[in-house]
């Protein structure tokens, strides 16, 4: 086993495992926990295939910022409403057989599936090549984020202000 | 790496105009709604707004002048992405126009409002127009980040703040398939652009089964945009939650749009699969057909009927995407638009007779509306009756050329059930009609008097499905010429 | 020719009356309601008298290309060649008599105006109905008249079984313009046009084993919308309800000129049903069928109306019989004097109704001749004339469908032979029940004004000499398709010694000895409850397909998937109406959205599933 495919299995295990637990687990705090576990994981996949940019976003934007509003917020509203509830409930069985007719499925079509051969990042400029995309192939679709963004925040303002 | 740099050219604005338009006023809204003071009036934003969708729809033709893609792509300038245009906008300009007394009758008249439908707007011009995934994922957004907004925009309203976070929820799982889908397809195909993808399956170069994957999740995405059945769950709840005229453009606007990425996804990138999707769409048409159909057999709600109505017209459309030719792609744009008229002009009545606070909204109290209010039952009567698919109207021949583009493509049972489904349909129009003309009015008191937009928007729509009724070629033709896509 | 003016007038009148019908007074209303008919009238004689077509040949207009679409295309035409200038004299004469004889029965009822409104909309639609050129244009007036015969039926809408009977019509005649309608699409991909005389021209080429599937399912869909709308089995349960009308829309819609549309679109397309045997024997059997069981029901109904709209259903299953038979002259030979002569049942029974005061049992009535005696004399020319008395209208058609049914097969013409013999049976009941014996009501009798009377008295001369007058087989010869039938004395004598036989049974049931009706009726009373309740056709179908379909939709389309309900997490959370983070998390929990959620799952599973299963591997 080379070390990069440790490293893979290593934060594929957390990126998977985190996840579960996100969904698993009663208590707010340790899901909001578990989450940025996950994250941490495809973090470290971004890592692996040599995009620094998107492996420093992920870890500023997501862990930094969104997960620890998230904390903030289940902390300061105290929320554990989840808590006496039974997560899974009687239709468990419902959800097996769906999600084994959908793993067939998914495996029939993964043993027909002719992948392109796998390329392999330059090493350097990373960061350019990124900004390059973004600017010029992408332009239009940069530009248009910022309009999603501006309707986002309007909206959430919206439906969170009091009313006057 | 791509060395050679890109520049856009006035072209590039020239093909997005509509667009920029919308955007370049709902910023403009922004900032007038917080320069005026919070207790003044806010109708003159609303008219503002006016302005601007009619500037957008100039804005069309311009558009469509200029031919061609932009932006790299990204945007195409076709017959196609004009037709849907002028659909969603007409749509917004109903909205509008319904939006502004309603508001003021709620006393919940916020610039916001306006700004939200124009911002819809865009994103709906967007997914028209948009040759590429990456941009269809964005418009698709904007659109539906404003519709959840805008649907539970009544804040003390207890059934319209549930119906926005429910479709919300809804909308977001659903637009994580889609994006799922889309990610898949750039990863087995590297592109994200229509046309390359394409060409990327047709060359057989990238794993082909792992496409028709992706195919598959974007077309879960969509459907529940469209609200076939399965996922239809959600529209009833938020058509007769939201306010009237938000159930109105929702039902018809976002509804044609993802409609038209729809088509355009599917018949330019996928032909290949048609062997695999064709028989998934008809048996989705038909549930489609028959879900909405029946439901709205029992609804004693007038919105909520709508709602399931448009469901159902939902299906016929689908019948129409089923049939994967020009010929039905052209129906099912006729048919949008007759839809969006008649729809729109019964929730525009609806808006009107609803009253404050939206306490009549039931078909009881629609009872002895023909005595008491003969103009707006004349109205929606026309609505009505092109919603049946009564002959001479735009309705009827919606349907005609759907059933007819399936014939023409074989296939006669879907036709068969299809048509059965209307025939059974006339039933649940026919108690509101009945209502209306069968019975003595509950009450005596003096009808208030309907608002300008609102009538605007009634004899408009009444006037245009009459219109399509006569002469449908005026729009048919159009839609026969650009029912393909750049390839 | 200016053919367009015919159909325009009754809209004008329609348009004058609707919108100026608030303001003007009852006079006023009568003139534009009978005159614009009249106008009709006059210009479809105007047009015949200068220039009839010759038989085969036409009067086409074309106005505007309507539909242009690929290599298919369609405009707006109206045609008038002899068939449809039959249609025409049948359709503006009876209906400028109805109308006139409608503004004096209707004049104390409420609505004045807007009855007209809708009648003279009805008369625009019937005329559109039978001038169109193509299957397009026909279907308009056939959704039309449909649609106006729904606001007629429903015209007393207080009363809610005139409103239910309304909604009935509409939805048994809605399964019958579905038939249409996919038969007019399967029509355009056969023979990429929906014209008249461009299908008949095709089909005559069109090689047999080539074409016989697809004509037999076009002919089998236009029998299930002529059924539809003419009222056959399976589709007839909707025009006895359809009395609860006013009369005169019970003589003109559901007698005279509506209900026989099914048998003039059948004649339309009789180049399509010749060429398909097994649809064309099919309307043979579906029009004996009801023709025999709808003259049982009519036997021991004691409606006045509900009888003759029994025989109104009899006697078209004997249009469609004819039909079947291929003797399409005389199918629309019978829809011309049985227009007349039902037209003239009902605006009797319309008279005798009004002189008691909306009496409609036959048990209260009795005694009448002496009282009413043009409305009896009249009624009584026009039951000789259904009765198939001979020399009289309806003998003349009659005997030709007997004679055609005889050619097809003899067993239908004794079948249709015994039809008649209850059919003069139960109308010569009416007669004797309503105008002879003593009077057993309690309102006080008299004679309706001459605007009522006239009418009657027109249409018992033409039901008299109809037949005799009107050659109307030999008028439309070379326009339909003919087969030879030499006359034969033998089926003559006995289809009119059937209708005598009727007569005469029936004075002896009734008249001799008047007990011997209930006593017949006691000792069969299996039998007897068995017909009088139609053969409880309507619970069967309310039992066999309204109830199941309304269970699975109800019970579960509607409770199972509908959940119209506001979460109890947000009854308790949104109090105020803000959106906190809380309700959002708390409707996530509650079961709605976990519901709908769990839909949507499904539904992908399906479709990823579908995906990866079809198509073959690739």
């Amino acid at each position: 086993m080379t070390l990069e495919a440790f490293f893979f299995y290593a934060f594929t295990t957390l990126a998977l495992g985190g996840a579960t637990l996100a969904i698993t687990r009663r208590s707010a705090v340790h899901a909001a926990i578990s989450l940025m576990v996950s994250l941490l994981g495809v973090a470290g996949l971004y890592l692996l295939l040599n995009a620094e940019f998107l492996f420093v976003s992920q870890i500023i934007l997501y862990i930094g910022g969104i997960l620890l509003l998230f904390l903030f917020v289940i902390m300061l509203v105290n929320l554990d409403a989840g808590r006496g509830l039974r997560q899974f409930h009687q239709r468990w069985p419902l959800g097996a057989a769906v999600t084994a007719i959908a793993g067939v499925a998914f495996a029939i079509l993964w043993s027909r599936a002719k992948l392109p051969p796998s390329q392999t990042m330059p090493d350097v400029g990373n960061v350019e090549l990124v900004a390059d995309t973004l600017l010029q192939d992408y332009l239009v679709p940069f530009e248009v984020v910022s309009l999603l963004l501006l309707v986002a925040v309007v909206g959430s303002v919206l439906l969170a202000r009091k009313r006057a | 790496m791509n060395p050679a740099a890109f520049y856009p050219t006035a072209t590039d604005y020239l093909r997005f105009l509509p667009e920029l338009i919308l955007t370049i006023g709902g910023v403009l809204l922004l900032v007038l709604e917080a320069l005026t003071g919070d207790n003044k009036d806010k109708s003159s934003l609303g008219y503002l707004a006016i302005a601007v969708v009619l500037g957008a729809m100039f804005a069309v033709p311009v558009a469509l002048a200029n031919p061609g893609t932009s932006f790299n792509g990204m945007i195409v300038s076709d017959g196609f992405a004009a037709f849907f245009r002028m659909v969603t906008l007409l749509v917004g300009l109903f909205t509008l126009l319904c939006s502004t007394s309603y508001l003021s009758r709620e006393k919940a008249n916020t610039g916001e409002f306006y700004l939200l439908v124009l911002f819809s707007l865009a994103g709906q011009g967007i997914m028209a127009a948009s040759n590429e995934l990456i941009m269809v994922f964005l418009g698709l957004e904007i659109a539906s980040i404003s519709s959840y907004v805008l649907a539970g925009f009544l804040r003390d309203d207890k059934r319209g703040s549930e119906a926005a976070l429910k479709y919300f929820l809804l909308g977001s799982f659903a637009t994580a398939f889609l994006l799922y889908g889309i990610s898949w397809i750039y990863g087995v195909t590297g592109a994200t652009n229509l046309v390359a993808i394409r060409e990327s399956l047709a060359a057989g170069t990238s794993g082909n089964s792992m496409a028709v994957a992706a195919a598959a999740l974007m077309l879960i995405g969509l459907a529940f945009k469209v609200s076939a059945a399965p996922f239809q769950a959600w529209a009833p709840d938020v058509y007769q939650g939201a306010p009237a005229p938000v159930s109105g453009f929702l039902s018809a606007g976002p509804k044609a749009a993802a409609f038209a990425i729809f088509l355009r996804i599917f018949q330019t990138s996928f032909e290949s699969f048609s062997s695999r999707y064709e028989p998934v769409l008809w048996i989705l048409a038909l549930a489609t057909m028959l879900v909405g159909n029946f439901s709205a057999l029992w609804q004693s709600n007038v919105k909520r009927m709508l709602a399931y109505s448009s469901i159902a017209h939902a299906g016929y459309v689908l019948v129409a995407v089923t049939t994967n030719s020009n010929v039905g792609t052209a129906a099912a744009m006729f048919y949008l638009a007759a839809y969006a008229l008649m729809n729109f002009g019964a929730f525009a009545a609806v808006t009107h007779l609803a009253g404050r606070g939206e306490s009549h909204v039931t078909i009881d109290d629609l009872k002895g509306l023909a005595s008491k209010q003969p103009v707006v039952a004349g109205l929606l009567t026309v609505c009505l009756l092109s919603l049946t698919g009564v002959p001479l109207t735009a309705g009827f021949f919606g349907k005609f050329y759907i059933f007819k583009a399936a014939i023409d493509n074989h296939l006669y049972w879907l036709s068969a059930l299809g048509l059965l489904n209307s025939a059974i349909a006339a039933y649940y129009y026919l108690r509101i009609l009945a209502a209306m003309y069968m019975h003595e009015p509950k009450t005596t008191d003096h009808p208030e008097p309907v608002p300008g937009g609102i009538q605007l928007t009634m004899w408009f729509s009444a006037a245009g499905i009459l219109t399509l009724g006569v002469f449908p070629g005026l729009v048919l033709d159009y839609a026969n010429r650009f029912a393909t896509f750049v390839k | 020719m200016q053919l367009w003016l015919i159909p325009i007038f009754p809209l004008l009148g329609a348009a004058l009356n609707g919108f100026t019908g608030r303001r003007t007074s009852q006079g006023i209303q009568s003139a534009i309601a009978v005159g614009s008919v009249l106008l009709s009238f006059l210009w479809v004689l105007n047009i015949l008298l200068n220039s009839m077509p010759a038989p085969g040949a036409e009067i086409r207009e074309s106005y505007f290309t309507w539909i242009s679409s690929g290599n298919f295309s369609l405009s707006v035409d109206l045609v008038v060649d002899r068939l449809t200038a039959v249609m025409l004299l049948v359709v503006t004469g009876i209906g400028t008599l109805i109308h006139i004889y409608a503004t004096s029965y209707m004049s104390h009822e409420g609505g004045f105006y807007r009855f007209f409104t809708y009648l003279n909309l009805f008369m625009f639609f019937m005329l559109v109905l039978v001038m169109s050129g193509n299957f397009l244009l026909l279907f308009v007036g056939w959704e039309g008249v449909g649609l106006c015969s729904y606001l007629l039926i429903g015209f007393y809408f207080l009363k809610k079984s005139a409103s239910d009977a309304g909604k009935k019509a509409f939805i048994v005649n809605r399964i019958g313009d579905f038939g249409v309608l996919l038969a007019m699409l399967l029509l355009i991909n056969t023979f990429g046009s929906l014209d008249f005389k461009t299908i008949a021209d095709k089909v005559k080429t069109m090689p047999v084993e080539l074409s016989a599937g697809i004509l037999t399912a076009i002919c089998l869909l236009l029998l299930l919308g002529a059924a539809g709308k003419s009222a056959q089995i399976p589709l007839y349960t909707w025009l006895p309800d359809a009395m609860e009308g006013p009369t005169p829309v019970s003589a003109l819609i559901h007698a005279a000129t509506m209900v026989t549309a099914g048998v003039y679109l059948c004649c339309r397309a009789s180049a399509l049903f010749e060429h398909a045997p097994i649809a064309q024997d099919t309307v043979a059997y579906i029009g004996l069928a009801t023709a025999f069981f709808a003259a049982t029901i009519g036997l021991v109904q004691n409606d006045i109306k509900k009888v003759y709209a029994y025989s109104t259903v009899s006697q078209l299953g004997f249009m469609f019989l004819a039909v079947g038979s291929g003797a399409y002259a005389a199918a629309i030979f019978h829809v011309v004097t049985h227009a007349f002569f039902k037209a003239l049942l009902f605006l009797g029974s319309g008279s005798v109704i009004h002189a008691l005061e909306g009496e409609q049992d036959m048990r209260h009535m009795g005694g009448l001749r002496g009282k009413l005696p043009i409305t009896f004399f009249t009624l009584l020319m026009g039951a000789l004339a259904i009765a198939g008395f001979p020399f009289f209208s309806g003998w003349y058609s009659k005997e030709a469908i007997l004679s055609a049914a005889h050619a097809h097969s003899p067993w239908m013409f004794w079948v249709a032979a015994l039809t008649a013999m209850m059919t003069a049976f139960y109308v010569f009941r009416t007669i004797w029940l309503t105008f002879f014996g003593e009077y057993k009501g309690h309102a006080h009798p008299h004679e309706s004004p001459a605007a009522m009377w006239i009418p009657l008295a027109v249409l018992a001369v033409l039901s008299v000499v109809g037949g005799f007058l009107f050659n109307v087989p030999h008028f439309l010869e070379g326009v339909l398709p003919a087969h030879a039938h030499g006359h034969d004395m033998t089926l003559e004598i006995i289809g009119s010694s059937a209708g005598l036989l009727g007569i005469a049974l029936s004075y002896l049931f009734y008249v001799a000895s008047p007990g011997l009706a209930d006593s017949f009726a006691e000792s069969f009373s299996g039998l007897y409850n068995l017909v009088y309740n139609k053969y409880f056709v309507d619970e069967v179908y309310d039992a066999a397909v309204v109830h199941p379909l309304e269970r699975t939709s109800r019970g579960f389309l509607w409770k199972f998937l509908d959940q119209n309900v506001i979460d109890e997490g947000m009854v308790h959370g949104a109090s105020s109406g803000a959106l906190g983070l809380g309700s959002l998390l708390r409707l996530l929990q509650g079961g709605v959205v976990r519901n709908y959620a769990t839909w949507v799952v499904l539904g992908a599973v399906f479709i990823f599933s579908a995906f990866s299963l079809l198509g073959g591997a690739r």
